[in-house]
């Protein structure tokens, strides 16, 4: 039985290594994406943005606030404008990215006692900038603020400067960023894309290599190997080991070498890795293989995958929470491993999760690949004795 | 009788109830982008799950938990009995942060030894977590500043605001980039399979018979009509989408439509290209798909390009979907200056060129060695009936 078994495997393994289509997805794009999607955020944080100050005041407040400004790490003060015209037109020709206008009399108002407010603009169309500028231009100002209040407070209540510190504010805060301490993009966006990439590419593939069904048009040369003509189950299973134990391969590397290349953080004990690669393979597999029979062309399901792939990204909950989407949207990311697989692999692998924290995602990820299996197996039989005439698979 | 020639073939390739072609030029890229602006409908983070460890049972712990409690930003989900606990609810993903009031918080912080309130949030959700920091930071500094000094106003405000999307919300962020990241993807895999089917199904001798014997013909009755159906499709999800934002002005309206136009063709073209140089399909589409998927993760909208390497910041100015998004952004801005958007657009009109040149001549070798091969297997057949 094993024997018969590992020889689909073995069969389907060089198939993938020998037709190009197979190559191009099961293997080339795998290590492709590995490399190219982390390299755009290797620097993994936005430093030195091109800003202005708007300076309309004019005064030695107003310059303490340019020169803080020009100290931020986040952001770069281009030019300091005197009209906000100026400034308006340098971020249409791209020269900056947003800027500050500090108000008129802002040093006369504060000194006495007036609440003067200062606009921050920043670019409508990247986020990353809103946060960035948003973030230094506005410590900036309430640090301002805050000195003066001190003053205030220190003068008024006729306390020391510490106790006015502490009347100013008496609670502080103090934000520690778990699991990405360095605030990195990459460290947050990679990751959570590699499992796509890896699901993605493995459906594909599956399709493209008609799954599990008998006689694939596209081999017409080993119609008659014996091969081709197990029963439904051994081709079934013995294609899957193919697929499985490839992409076990895929998991380790990334683990292994594209991890510590750029630097990821790589917490994942060993337990929960092997049973996470168990389950969300099995379960992306049995989902290709359930695919791969509803297509007549081996390149339908290419086109059809390419154009969900932004889609099963947002879905997969780690940019833009599920609470926040329709529930029908919620329901039908239920359908997709890498819905439950994302936030596993990052508990596991960023997190250091043990076993139990992400046992709720996994018994998830376990019944899909059963019901898959099941779907699965069922459509192989179904389609081993349909006759159909077009296509290629 | 070139018309009619062109007419008829048109008709063979677009109206021959091709499926597959109705769905990847129709179907996909409407269905793929509504389906997209609809996950972001709610447009603004909010009800953010966070924790809180009350180590403090005080009148000014129970305070601060209200105060966090009102704000639609974040939604308390648990009252954790230590660290740990809220630790492993961040790891197991029920919440996104958790605070800690520490013991005698109210004690001390009347005693004006400003207890630090500890605030953990997780890494692995930037945009959440990003919100969340700011709101409790915000609502934390408010209740703080009632304590001592309630009487007197802050000496400086400070309003944020995003020019051309006055809300900050995510359909202006990212959806729209997102809705031209999918056309850019769309225009590159049609391309391939406009140019690759003939091929595949050995149909190029009949297409080119379609088209009066004409390459040329056949070439314009290949591109047009998908090029004009995907760029109508773009502009109506991309009006859809913008509904939302401030409404963009005639000229403006003109320049992100010429754009949108030029990056379709752009992209159909190089889709060509693919089928030229592979001279089969499913190594055109893949091929589309490596360079055409993460597209968007190059075009700098989520990541700045001048915060990538330089090799990468070459890559992604060979990508038309950069610039598109470079004039739409600059659209955002209202009528200040549209001189950036001209050097753009330049630069797309000559991409747009390039890969359709390009396309044309490769296309023109492949189908006169597919008509060499299907006149050849013919002959082979006729022999085989005779005989």
């Amino acid at each position: 039985m094993i024997k018969r078994l590992l020889k689909v495997a073995f069969a389907e393994w060089k198939l993938i290594y020998t037709d190009p289509a197979a190559v191009l997805l099961l293997v080339v794009a795998g290590l492709i994406y590995a490399f190219y999607y982390p390299v755009p955020y290797i620097y993994q944080t936005v430093s030195k943005v091109p800003v202005a100050v708007v300076d309309l005041d004019n005064t030695a407040m107003s310059r303490d606030l340019t020169r803080m400004a020009s100290a931020a790490q986040q952001i770069e003060v281009k030019s300091i404008y005197t009209d906000m015209k100026e400034a308006e037109a340098a971020m249409a020709r791209d020269e900056i990215y947003g800027f500050m206008v500090i108000p008129e009399n802002m040093e006369k108002d504060i000194r006495g006692k007036h609440q003067v407010t200062v606009n921050i603009f920043t670019h409508g169309a990247y986020v990353m900038f809103h946060g960035a500028i948003g973030t230094a231009f506005s410590t900036c100002a309430l640090t301002v603020g805050a000195t003066n209040k001190v003053k205030q407070i220190a003068l008024s209540k006729k306390v020391p400067s510490a106790k006015a510190i502490a009347m100013r504010d008496p609670i502080p805060i103090s934000i520690q960023t778990l699991y990405n301490s360095t605030g990195g993009y990459a460290n947050y966006v990679v990751p959570s894309v590699l499992v796509v990439i890896l699901q993605q590419s493995l459906i594909i593939g599956i399709c493209v290599l008609g799954g599990s069904r008998a006689h694939r048009r596209f081999r017409k040369k080993m119609r008659d190997s014996p091969v081709e003509n197990e029963t439904a189950e051994y081709r079934y299973f013995g294609r899957s080991l193919a697929f499985f134990v490839h992409y076990c391969s895929f998991i380790l590397f990334y683990h292994c070498i594209v991890y510590n290349i750029f630097d990821f953080p790589r917490r994942g004990e060993l337990l929960p890795m092997v049973v996470f690669s168990i389950v969300f393979l099995s379960s992306v597999i049995n989902f290709g293989m359930v695919i791969s029979q509803i297509f007549l062309r081996r390149e339908t399901s290419m086109q059809l995958f390419l154009y969900m792939s932004i889609p099963v990204l947002f879905l997969a909950n780690f940019s833009w929470p599920a609470y926040l989407m329709p529930q029908w949207m919620t329901a039908i990311s239920y359908i997709l491993p890498s819905t439950f697989a994302v936030p596993a692999w990052l508990s596991i692998e960023q997190m250091g999760a043990d076993i139990y924290d992400v046992a709720p995602k996994l018994y998830q990820l376990a019944v899909q690949a059963i019901i898959y299996l099941i779907l699965g197996l069922l459509l192989t039989h179904v389609r081993d004795k349909a006759k159909i005439n077009a296509g290629d698979m | 009788m070139v018309l009619n020639g062109l007419l008829k073939t048109v008709q063979k390739i677009y109206l021959n109830h091709n499926i597959v072609l109705l769905m990847i030029l129709v179907v996909l890229p409407i269905g793929v982008s509504l389906f997209t602006m609809g996950m972001f409908s709610s447009q603004i983070v909010q009800h953010v799950p966070i924790g809180i460890v009350k180590q403090d049972n005080s009148r000014l712990a129970d305070r601060l938990e209200s105060k966090l409690r009102s704000s639609p930003v974040l939604n308390i989900k648990t009252i954790c009995s230590d660290m740990g606990e809220c630790e492993h609810a961040v790891v197991r993903g029920e919440i996104q942060a958790f605070l800690v009031f520490p013991n005698d918080m109210e004690r001390r912080a009347l005693r004006l030894e400003a207890p630090v309130i500890p605030v953990y949030s997780s890494g692995q959700n930037y945009l959440t977590n990003m919100f969340a920091t700011k709101e409790i930071r915000s609502v934390l500094a408010a209740a703080g500043s009632e304590m001592f000094t309630a009487q007197m106003e802050d000496p400086v405000k400070v309003q944020i605001h995003s020019v051309g999307n006055l809300k900050s919300n995510y359909q202006g962020f990212l959806v729209l980039g997102l809705v031209t990241a999918i056309f850019h993807l769309a225009a590159m895999i049609v391309g391939a399979y406009v140019a690759s089917f003939p091929l595949r199904d050995h149909r190029v001798k009949e297409m080119i018979g379609y088209a009066g014997g004409s390459r040329l013909t056949l070439w314009v009755a290949s591109v047009f009509p998908m090029n004009i159906v995907l760029w109508l499709e773009s502009l109506g999800c991309y009006a859809y989408c913008h509904r939302l934002l401030a409404p963009l002005s005639f000229e403006e309206f003109v320049m992100t439509a010429a754009a949108q136009l030029f990056m379709i063709a752009a992209c159909s073209g190089a889709g060509i290209v693919f089928v030229g140089v592979f001279g089969l399909m499913r190594m055109a589409t893949g091929a589309a798909g490596i360079i055409g998927s993460p597209a968007f993760a190059f075009a700098g909208q989520t990541f700045p390009v001048m915060a990538m390497p330089f090799a990468v910041r070459c890559f992604a100015f060979i990508l038309p979907l950069t610039h598109v998004l470079m004039i739409q952004s600059t659209m955002m801005l209202g009528d200040v200056d549209m001189n950036p958007a001209w050097h753009s657009m330049e630069i797309l009109i000559a991409m747009a060129i390039f890969w359709n040149i390009l396309g044309a001549f490769l296309m023109s070798m492949r189908w006169k060695q597919h008509v060499r091969l299907e006149t050849k297997r013919e002959e082979t057949a006729k022999l085989e009936a005779q005989a």
